[in-house]
């Protein structure tokens, strides 16, 4: 299949706090406004009139918000952000696993980032490096998750077949009994004896 | 025989290295991936490689006819089944 996509044109979210929103992006990271709707509310299901504003966050792509007028933030747990609430009981690392990364190219967009960030009501909560990745975490005034990340070396083509051996083993696995790390490297294992030579040798 | 497959990226050589240290062990190439096999378990010491937990915990591609039965921040041990 031809693959036609060119990348994210815009990731929405709602928000309750626009100053708040505006500040963190435009004003904290400059990331430029471009893009804004104003309408008003129309349908049958008493739909507010709302704003709909746009953040450029490079490479064309878009972050995008919905603030509604006079909506007020729906009941949840204490966990989690203005869109997605947690009880307590939900893990820490089950909420953070749905967070927006953002792409940088250098160790010094990155420090930069890192410095706009902790000069203001949002420092930088964390910063992770290790072979391949550096990246460092905050949550915007909305409590959304936000990664800014750079890669320390480029992914190989290797990489490439090693992902796709290794969903084509998550899937033969997650159709069985009992899914596990054990059946899925075990079942990988095969994959690589079936595949992997043949693979060289086309991309030699 | 304990089988362990690794795929060749930089940052997982050490773990290759370190297993190869063992003179029970073979290490031959399957594509891309190295083969690490031996008759007897694999143990690798994760301080030798010098890997941190990103990579130490992603290391591993497939297991043939083998099982993990320690994975954590010292060793890795991979015993046949």
């Amino acid at each position: 299949m031809e693959h036609m996509v060119r990348g994210v044109d815009h990731a929405a979210f709602p928000t309750f706090d626009p100053a708040g929103t505006v500040t963190f992006y435009r004003d904290v990271l400059g990331f430029p406004v471009v893009h804004s709707i104003c309408a008003a509310g129309w349908g049958p299901d008493k739909h507010p009139d709302f704003i709909h504003f746009f953040f450029d966050i490079g490479n064309d792509d878009r972050l995008a918000f919905f603030y509604y007028f006079g909506l007020e933030p729906f009941d949840g747990g204490p966990q989690g952000d203005v869109y997605a609430k947690f009880e307590q009981h939900v893990p820490i690392w089950f909420i953070r696993s749905r967070h927006l990364a953002i792409h940088v190219d250098s160790e010094r967009a990155l420090l930069e980032y890192r410095r706009r960030l902790d000069d203001s009501k949002w420092p930088v909560e964390m910063q992770v490096q290790h072979e391949t990745i550096e990246s460092i975490y905050t949550h915007d005034p909305n409590g959304y998750m936000i990664e800014i990340t750079r890669a320390l070396r480029p992914v190989t083509p290797q990489e490439d077949l090693d992902a796709n051996l290794t969903i084509d083993a998550l899937l033969d696995v997650v159709s069985g009994p009992d899914p596990s790390m054990a059946a899925l490297l075990t079942r990988k294992a095969e994959l690589i004896v079936e595949r992997a030579a043949a693979w060289e040798l086309s991309n030699r | 025989m304990t089988t362990l497959f690794i795929l060749d990226v930089p940052e997982n050589v050490p773990v290759v290295d370190v297993a190869s240290v063992d003179p029970a062990v073979t290490v031959d190439r399957i594509g891309p991936y190295f083969r690490i096999a031996s008759d007897l378990p694999i143990v690798i010491d994760r301080r030798a490689t010098g890997c941190r937990h990103a990579v130490w915990y992603s290391s591993v591609a497939g297991l043939g006819a083998s099982r993990i039965t320690q994975w954590d921040k010292d060793a890795m041990r991979i015993e046949p089944l």
